[in-house]
Parts: structure tokens; sequence; C-alpha cells
């Protein structure tokens, strides 16, 4: 056995009710038999997507789907497939989903085996400036389908049955959405793609345009055709350059092959897509803002209704939905509604990109069915916490969204069960959070950002904000005071009933989420001047300890004087003259100096 | 009439027949991590040491940009994808190391286990 094999077992939740376990076991045994344990590499992947045919197993290299595998074929499978490279045919099925591409590459890889990839399909498999790519992918296939054997409203339909939901942060119904914007009458009308990714650490769209801008342009033209629109914008930040030129050229190579323009393939129908660039205010991400900003106004929202559906862009009917959900649209058209809504939860179907970042060993881009729970995420893709250290809470939804403790570590991702955690799904950002961070500092970061971002139109937003930013940096600073928490949540509160648009609306949450979840962290900072993380400067205290060598090193780089003691003797420090700055801590070679 | 499903099939067919033509079918295909991530922590420098093998007549290579697969930390990554084969990804990869991939994996066959992304 030259060949080193490698099986995948489908360890999702229907593979597995169906006896995955047993499978793997009897796969164990018969290979231990045969004197083949250690010299085949077994993997588990998270849902295949193939759960009608399950279990599923998949040999490697080859890549041969066997379906409906029970523990009685293990043995037939390893004799021929392993043992003498035949595959066993009456097992095999044949699967064309457009997922399949990604998972032939990088399926071996923990990492990437676990996910699964709808969205982000064709992200590291094709040359994103290349059309033929594309093509050879069954790249626009979908629109060609659209155009040759479906109504607009059979379109819609189709969207809405798939149950797909916007995936720029508030999850509205994306087939309704359609409808809505389908349904008014006008000769004109828009559509629109939200590039603006304005949240800290996210970077799915950025990857998915990077990596490939075609299925957002087609998704964006069976869109058009859909509602019954003409133009379509991309409006996306001019920080992301690369992903300008890719979309420019996507544009044109499909322009030149007649995926848009006038005339369609032959169809009648006409589409055409220009971009706008984004100065990357965060508010510009809101849609109301965002279609000011493009009208050449200031980026400022407005109250909805009338929804953009209604009167958008110039007035117009206008549909504007998230990167990640038009790039969803050509596989709900090609592999089906019906197959689309049998993956994730029952009221959010499909699958979700996150941006994982923060203290993970696997930090990027991770796309899982909905109802994979944060562990799964966090452990089994994320690999855990780095150098030892315990995990604290999760950071979901960016600066609208909240943090999660390890109490809610089992819940399931889906809009419904985030928001009551607490939290938000938001638009996929998620920062993991270890024992070393201040979880007050933390809600500080992501409303200071908020805070900056105010455009200041409505006053709970511009000024609320204002205030609470006030109180979280006094609580910081170790000058917090009695009824503070108490202060935040009612302003926290007040703010989002009374904001105007979903900045303020949202702005409280990374507070109020933390002075749910870790209360205590707050009543320490303000009661005892504490911080348990070490991490707000001001709550420090540093303190030199018998260790000390008498090097001097430490008096030497105090910017205040505060530190005294004769060479080869312990060393002190006057807690009146120091500042905190931390640099004697930094200096010490002998771990001589203590945080407490 | 023809539909606009029969368009895109033949336009698929020739796109296809366009990418063999520039060598799709050789025994190694390589692909480089080209996106913003993939750049900034210095792809372009491995692409330039494949590119240069390749116009220095590396034979039996096709050679690619891709988008970033989503492994950060990894990053620059690139994969050699081989009939019959399990792709190998390489992470961390230096211009360097590039020139030991041409050099031991392209040429001669080996994978070179310790820079293999588990
Ligand atoms: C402050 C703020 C920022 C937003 N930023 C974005 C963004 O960067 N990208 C995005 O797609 N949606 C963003 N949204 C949501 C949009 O208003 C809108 O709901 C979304 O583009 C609709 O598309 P979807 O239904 O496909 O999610 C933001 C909303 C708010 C309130």
């Amino acid at each position: 056995m030259a060949v080193r094999y490698q099986i995948t077992l489908c360890d999702g939740p229907t593979c597995m009710h169906k006896r995955s376990k047993e499978i793997d076991a009897a796969l164990e045994r018969e290979l231990a038999s045969r004197g083949l344990s250690g010299k085949v590499d077994i993997s588990l992947s998270g849902c295949l997507g193939m759960c009608a045919k399950g279990p599923i197993m998949i040999v490697n290299p080859g890549y041969t789907i066997y379906g409906g595998v029970s523990e009685n074929d293990i043995p037939e499978i390893v004799e021929k497939h392993l043992v003498r490279k035949q595959p066993v045919s009456r097992l095999i099925i044949e699967e064309d989903h457009l997922y399949n591409r990604f998972f032939r590459v990088f399926g071996d890889v923990n990492f990437f085996g676990r996910q699964m990839r709808i969205a982000l399909r064709n992200c590291g498999i094709i040359d994103p400036e290349n059309l033929d790519d594309y093509l050879s992918v069954r790249g626009y296939e979908a629109l060609a389908k659209v155009l040759s054997a479906m109504k607009p409203e059979d379109v819609i339909a189709e969207v809405k049955s798939s149950g797909l939901r916007g995936r720029g942060g508030a999850g509205f119904p994306t087939g309704l959405k359609w409808e809505l914007t389908a349904r008014e009458e006008s000769e004109e009308k828009y559509v629109i793609c939200n590039a603006d990714e304005g949240d800290p650490g996210a970077f799915m769209d950025r990857s998915t345009i990077e990596g490939d801008p075609f299925s957002v342009l087609e998704g964006m033209i069976v869109g058009g055709y859909a509602v019954g629109a003409h133009k379509g914008i991309i409006y996306i930040r001019a920080e992301y350059p690369l992903a300008v030129k890719r979309l420019e050229k996507a544009i044109e190579a499909s322009r030149n092959e007649g995926f848009l323009g006038t005339n369609i393939l032959d169809s009648g129908f006409s589409f055409d897509i220009e971009i706008r660039l984004g100065a990357g205010a965060f508010v510009c991400g809101e849609e109301t803002a965002l279609i000011h900003s493009i009208e050449g106004h200031r980026g400022m929202p407005r109250p909805r209704p009338p929804y953009p559906s209604v009167q958008g862009l110039f007035d117009k009917p206008t549909l504007i939905n998230n990167v990640e959900t038009w790039a969803n649209i050509p596989v709900i058209i090609l592999d089906g509604a019906a197959w689309f809504s049998s993956i994730g939860t029952e009221k959010s179907k499909g699958t979700k990109v996150f941006a994982i970042a923060g203290k993970i060993k696997n930090t990027g881009l991770v796309e899982v069915p909905m109802g994979t729970t944060l562990r799964q995420i966090i452990f089994d893709i994320g690999g855990g916490i780095p150098n030892g250290k315990k995990f604290k809470a999760v950071q979901t939804g960016g600066p609208s969204g909240g943090c999660l403790p390890e109490a809610y570590l089992d819940t399931k991702i889906d809009y419904e069960s985030l928001a009551q955690a607490g939290s938000i799904m938001g638009s996929g950002g998620m920062i993991v959070i270890d024992e070393d961070s201040c979880m007050v500092s933390i809600a500080r970061f992501f409303l200071e950002f908020t805070q900056n971002e105010s455009c200041g139109k409505c006053t709970p937003c511009r000024e609320g904000t204002k205030r609470m930013l006030e109180i979280l940096t006094r609580i910081t600073e170790g000058k917090g005071a009695e009824g503070d928490i108490e202060k935040l949540e009612r302003l926290g509160n007040m703010i989002k009933k009374a904001s105007l648009c979903g900045l303020g609306q949202s702005a409280p949450n990374p507070v109020l989420s933390t002075i749910r979840h870790f209360r205590d962290e707050y009543e320490e900072h303000i009661k005892e001047r504490k911080c348990r993380a070490h991490f707000c400067a001001r709550l420090v205290r540093y303190e030199i300890t018998d260790k000390c060598a008498g090097c001097a090193a430490c008096r030497k780089v105090c910017p205040a004087g505060a530190i005294s003691g004769i060479v080869k003797n312990r060393h002190e420090i006057d807690q009146a003259k120091c500042i905190k700055c931390g640099l004697c801590y930094k200096t010490c070679k002998f771990g001589a100096i203590n945080k407490v | 009439m023809v539909s606009p499903l029969d368009i895109v099939k033949k336009k698929r067919a020739e796109a296809i027949s366009r990418i063999i033509g520039k060598g799709y079918l050789a025994p190694k295909r390589v692909y480089v991590g080209m996106a913003t991530c993939e750049i900034a922590a210095g792809s372009k420098d491995v692409m330039e040491v494949f590119e240069k093998a390749v116009r220095q007549g590396l034979a039996g290579v096709y050679l690619s940009q891709k988008g970033c697969a989503g492994r950060c930390n990894l990053e620059p990554t690139v994969e050699v994808v081989e009939e019959g084969r399990i792709p190998v990804k390489y992470g961390k990869v230096t211009a360097e190391m590039a020139q030991q991939i041409v050099e031991r994996h392209l040429k001669k066959g080996e994978t070179i286990k310790d820079w293999v992304i588990k």
C-alpha cells in the first residue's frame, strides 16, 4: 500500500444519527485486524450536505464518495479500495454540489474539513482574475438557468423557499425583500451590493470578493432579473483596493462575454453593474446612509419606513443585499432551495461565514452550517486557546454585538439563539477572549468605536454614547462610583430605544452584554479598584519580590524615579510616585516584579 | 432557438479548453494565495520564485494565483495538486521555502512534510 489513504467520515448531525460513530469503530477494528492501523488517516468532517444519502464516507486520494455506508460495508471497502485499490462501485454516489471542489483540495485538513463552504465555495480554488476559471466551475450557469427557464416570480419563490436570510447583520428574509421590491411598479429600479464591511476585525466580504468576485456579480444579475431592475451598484470601501480591482476586472470580463450589458445571453434582459467607492465610515454600511452616500450626499441615515424596497436610491425601489447574501444565490438556483434549506436550523438556513480572531490558535475564515455550536467553532475548528490560557468569552457581531461567557459555548449559531443569549449573529466577526482580557475594557473598546463613528444626526446616539464612554473610561481608570453600572444600563436601554438607526440601536450591546454576563468584573473595578486581568493600567500595582537580584535595571528605566535601592540588594517601588507605565516589569530579567 | 443555458455550456467548454491550452493538465498544479492578506504576509515574493522557475524552463507545472482559503496565521499558502494524490498544502511559505519547493517537490517529487498544513 504505497498510497497513504485518508478517509473522511461525516460527523454532521444527520449522519451521526444514522450511526456513523459505529462505522468509525468498525473501520478502526478492520484496519487493526489487517495491520493497517496508523497507516490510514481518518478524520471527521462537519456536515457534507449529502444528508439524504448518509452516512457519508470519502476516500482520498481520488475523492471517492460512498453513501449509505453501514458497518457491514467496512470490510469490503478496506479490502477492495484500500488494499487492492479498486473502489467499491455499488456504494459510490455521484454528487455534484457546487461546494465539492473546495473540499477536494482542502478537506483532509481538520480546520477546513469541518467547514461547509457555500458562499466561499470558490475562494482559494479559482483564479479570481480569470473568468474562464469561474466558468469551469459552473459559473454563470445559475444565471443561464434563470434566463432560460424561470420567470421572475419563480426565482423569488425559489429564494423564499430556500429560507436564506440577509448576512449583513439583521437577518431579514431575502426572498421576502426581493418580493417587496419586485411588486413595486417602477420603470427604474436598482440593485445594490453592500460591501462596506465596517466591523472592526471583519474580513469575510473582502475575502469573498478577492477570492471569487464573479459569484457576487452573478447573484446580483439574478436579483436584478427577479425584481425588474437593470442597474446594479456595488458599494465598497476604498480601503479594499485589491477587491475593487478584481471586481472591475470581473465586471469587464463578464461584460465582454455577454453576461452583463444589453440583451444578456440573447435573453432580452439587460443589466449592468458599476462600482461606487465609500470612504470607510461605519455608518455608511447602514442601508439608508449608504444610499445617501451613493447619491452624493453626506452618509447619514434616515428613518424607515419607507424602506429602500419602496423608496431607495434616487427614490426608486431598491434591492440591497450583503456580499455574502449575493454569493449564496447561484447555489440556491443550481442546487435548489430544497437542498439549501436542508442545511441549518429551523429558522436559519444554510451556512454562515465567520472571521475568527483574537486569542485562538487557528485564526481564519470559517464557514459552517447554521446550528453549529460556538464550542465547535472555537475548539474543534479554531483549535482552542493558545498558551494554555483559559477561555473567557467570545464576542460576536462586532460593535453591534455582545460577549458570551463559557456557559453559553453550546449555543447554536442561528439568528434567534444568539439574540436570546444576549449577543447577535451580526455580519460574522468573532473574537475570542481569554483570561488575560478585561471585559470592561473590551466593552469600552467597542463603544469607543461606535462613539467615534456615530454620525451625530440623532441626539441619543451622539450624546448618549459619549456619556456612556465617559463612565466606562472612569471605571477603567479606577474612578468608578457606586451606581455607575445602573446608569450605564439605563442610558444603554434608552439609546437602544431612541436612536434613529441601527448604529445607535445596537451601540450599547457590548456594554449591556458584558454587564449581564460579567457584572462582577464591573463591580470589582468600581468597589475594589481591581482589574483581575491586570489589563487596566491604572488599577495595576507593581511590586518587587524576593527574586530581586539588585541589578538596578528597573531603577534606571523608571521615568518617575519611583524605584530606590542599593545595588545587589532588593529594590523597592514607591507606590505614591509610580505612574504604572510597566517599564520596570518589562525590563526585569529575573521575573522579580509582580503585577497585583 | 439557442437558450442562454446552451450559450453558457458552450462558453464553459471553450473556457475549459483555453485553460487546458494554458497547461492545466500538467502533472503538477501550483496555486499561490494572492489576496490582500496573503500579499501582506509576503506571497508576492513567493509567486515571483515560481514564476521565475517556470520562465527558466521548469516543466510539467501549471501555475496559478488564487484568493485566500482563510487560514490567516499560516499565510502565505501554496498548494501543489497532483492527480491521484491528496493535494499538498504548504503554510507560511517564504521565498526561500518556495525555492526549496521548486527544487525538492516540483522537480523531485518530495513532499516537504514539515511545512505541510495539518
Ligand atoms: C451601523 C450599521 C452598519 C452596517 N454595516 C453593514 C455592512 O458593512 N455590510 C452589510 O452588508 N450590511 C451592513 N449593515 C446592514 C444594512 O443596513 C442592511 O441591513 C444590509 O445591507 C441588508 O443586506 P442583507 O439583507 O443581505 O443582510 C449595517 C447596518 C448598520 C445599522
